[in-house]
């Protein structure tokens, strides 16, 4: 496909209906004025055909004899320039003609003779010589009888004269406007498209490293200055996410980076002398920790890059919340206990169940990672409480009708710690990648800095929603909300 | 000489403390940057090493700080942040020397090397009073073509001698920069070392490098008698 500019194409288009514009009102003006003359030679044909026939039928005539042309004189006061006049008898011999015929003979066809006789005006065109001819054949009537045909030719030639004229000025003029409108339509094109170059030259040089860079925008509000404004907004949603990529990869090195330098560290120091068994027993449990550390940062990473395009997939179906975080707590009720950390469940709604919609695996992936955060930021003797309960934020009635999940209230589980809590300004970034409120503290618990990222992502993707609370020095509360389950929501049934 | 470790990272400052006491340095930890300056403030380190994201206050406000005290201490940072514009914005901080994460301890140790030299006037890397001779290096230490074979505490003691000939050394002075923070300095400990090392360095020579200045200190000097 070669380039076709948008210049070329308007400037094409525009001339093209130009073209056939000029050209259909140059044919119709032809027409009109050809068969207006025309018209015109034929009326005046007529108009002196019938007054030669009245004349010529009249008592006192003195058409019966001499010439024509002095007959016309004395009796019409009339020199009909230009006209050929023969009178024909009915028979169709011809009579007497007029003097400027000289020797020529003017046609009279046979079907022009039979419609005579009958009574019937006929009009024809021939060529004599190089001219050509009008011809009236114009049959006189005395007492229901022909007795006589008149016949008058008119040359044409002033009428093919103007004719080819107006040809010549139309095939000179059409085609001048034709190109005058090219260049014109061509000009008025480039300046409208003017700023198009210039976008296409701004968009030309910015790149990953100049993202920074923006149109200059017009001063006139038009199409064009839509386009440059949506275009900049464009950039600069580029460039925010490319900040996010820079900082997230800068964060994720960062992260690396200290298990290596340890790991590094460690083994040199190590290695520049001898070491007892016990002392190189020491060193390699440590990195076997770090080496443990990165495998989780690594994991983390691969599962959220993994969320990131969409290559996780929820496995959604009824999922009993009630008996899941049961069975978490009992799970992770021995870590708990070697800290001195009481797990307890209350529930809202008493003993009742509270189902909801998703995925199982997630689900214990989420509320294990928070049960888990709240053992680590929670001192000796401290207490985690999880709190169930079901929420409907409209009437039930009208909820129970609604075919939309959300509607249909969701479960809200609240795991609350009596721990270190979360100052306001960290509540805000704790969901952030690789964000620490502690880095130390964090590194020491062996946290990779994502877990809160993924559930969010979780929860999320559950169309839920995830929120902290916190007092510093008090605890935090992380209130997790899952739509409830209803068959409606499960496709499979 | 005494260096002072600010490093958030308990593993981090632990084998680099490790490294350094084995290479005779007198070393302190700080894990975050108030107590990092507060120790700056209260002793005279030969050295410090900065990490740069510390927790309470930040590596390269850390640096300021010590800089706007008039403080010429110097600074090696070191840090997992590696792009050239962070490279460039500490050393105009005022840092003497960067490192970034994760490093080769061996270069560490040598950079540790060529930051103490830059105190002296002299920027030979071997030091050298009379015929005594000291290599940071390989540790050895030499008298009239005999090697002479120092324990890490009297290697230290007078690796700093060496570094201040002619020069009259408190106690204080001694106890601050050949032992860390843990150090007792009302005990005569000082003195027992010196008279170790005096034994070592001067016993069966003519001349005598090490001095008493009676009521204040030592003094190593090769034109006292």
């Amino acid at each position: 496909m070669p380039f076709l500019s948008i210049r070329f194409k308007l400037t094409l288009w525009y001339v093209l209906i130009l073209a056939a514009l000029l050209i259909s009102f140059s044919t119709f003006l032809y027409i009109t004025l050809s068969k207006s003359l025309h018209r015109d030679v034929d009326n005046k044909l007529r108009s002196l055909a019938e007054l030669i026939a009245t004349e010529s039928s009249s008592p006192l005539s003195k058409f019966g004899f001499g010439n024509i042309d002095q007959a016309l004189e004395v009796s019409l006061d009339l020199k009909p320039i230009g006209k050929f006049i023969q009178v024909l008898d009915e028979s169709g011999r011809v009579g007497r003609r007029s003097e400027n015929l000289k020797n020529i003979q003017l046609p009279v066809s046979l079907q022009t003779l039979k419609n005579a006789t009958r009574g019937i005006v006929t009009f024809e065109t021939h060529r004599i010589g190089n001219v050509p001819l009008r011809i009236i054949t114009y049959p006189v009537k005395e007492h229901q009888h022909i007795t006589r045909i008149i016949q008058i030719a008119s040359s044409l030639e002033d009428v093919e004269e103007a004719l080819n004229k107006l040809f010549l000025i139309l095939l000179i003029t059409v085609p001048s406007a034709l190109l005058l409108a090219s260049l014109g339509g061509q000009f008025l094109a480039r300046k409208a498209l003017k700023p198009v170059d210039q976008i296409t030259q701004t968009a030309r040089v910015i790149t990953t490293k100049n993202l920074n860079q923006r149109i200059q925008p017009l001063r006139v509000k038009d199409e064009i200055s839509r386009l440059v404004d949506t275009f900049n907004e464009m950039i600069s949603r580029l460039d925010q996410s490319f900040q996010q990529i820079k900082q997230f990869t800068a964060d994720a090195s960062h992260e690396l980076k200290t298990p290596l330098t340890i790991l590094k560290g460690e083994v040199e120091v190590a290695l520049r002398k001898e070491r007892t068994p016990s002392e190189y027993t020491q060193i390699l449990e440590s990195n076997l920790e770090e080496i443990d550390r990165m495998s989780k940062i690594v994991d983390d990473l691969l599962w959220l890059s993994k969320a990131d395009i969409g290559e996780i997939q929820l496995q959604k179906e009824e999922v009993n919340l009630t008996a899941l975080i049961q069975e978490l707590v009992e799970q992770m009720g021995l870590l708990a206990q070697s800290k001195g950390i009481q797990i307890q469940i209350t529930h809202h709604d008493g003993l009742d169940e509270i189902r909801i919609y998703g995925d199982a695996l997630r689900m214990r992936e989420l509320f294990l990672n928070l049960i888990d955060n709240g053992i680590k930021y929670t001192e000796e003797g401290g207490e985690i409480t999880i709190h169930l309960q079901k929420e409907f934020p409209l009437p039930i009635q009208e909820a129970s009708n609604s075919s939309d999940g959300r509607k249909a209230g969701f479960a809200k589980v609240t795991i609350s710690d009596t721990g270190i809590g979360i100052s306001k300004e960290d509540q805000k970034k704790i969901f952030n990648r690789f964000y620490r409120v502690d880095k130390a503290r964090s590194r020491e618990q062996g946290g990779s800095g994502l877990g809160l990222s993924i559930c969010k992502w979780i929860v999320e993707a559950h169309q839920g929603e995830i929120e902290v609370e916190s007092e510093l020095g008090k605890g935090s509360s992380f209130i997790v909300k899952l739509p409830l389950y209803s068959p409606s929501l499960n496709p499979a049934l | 000489m005494r260096i002072l470790v600010i490093e958030d990272e308990k593993k981090v400052s632990s084998f680099i403390k490790k490294g350094l006491e084995e290479e005779h340095y007198a070393v302190d930890t700080a894990f975050d940057g108030e107590t990092g300056l507060e120790m700056i403030e209260t002793n005279e380190y030969d050295l410090v090493v900065l990490d740069l994201m510390i927790p309470k206050i930040d590596g390269m406000e850390v640096l300021r700080r010590i800089r706007a005290n008039k403080n010429n201490v110097p600074i090696l940072v070191l840090t997992a942040k590696d792009s050239t514009e962070d490279i460039v914005r500490g050393l105009d901080a005022g840092c003497d020397d960067y490192l970034t994460k994760p490093f080769e301890f061996k270069i560490f140790l040598a950079r540790v090397r060529a930051l103490l030299r830059r105190e002296k006037m002299d920027k030979e890397p071997v030091l050298r009073v009379a015929d005594l001779t000291l290599h940071p290096v390989t540790h050895k230490v030499m008298r009239g073509g005999k090697e002479i074979e120092l324990t890490s505490k009297e290697y230290a003691l007078l690796d700093y001698f060496m570094r201040n000939p002619n020069r009259v050394l408190t106690r204080t002075m001694i106890s601050e920069h050949v032992w860390d923070y843990h150090f007792d300095s009302m005990t005569n400990v000082i003195d027992v070392y010196v008279n170790y090392l005096r034994k070592k360095i001067d016993k069966g020579f003519e001349k005598k490098l090490i001095h008493t200045i009676r009521g204040v200190g030592y003094i190593l000097s090769p034109d006292r008698s």
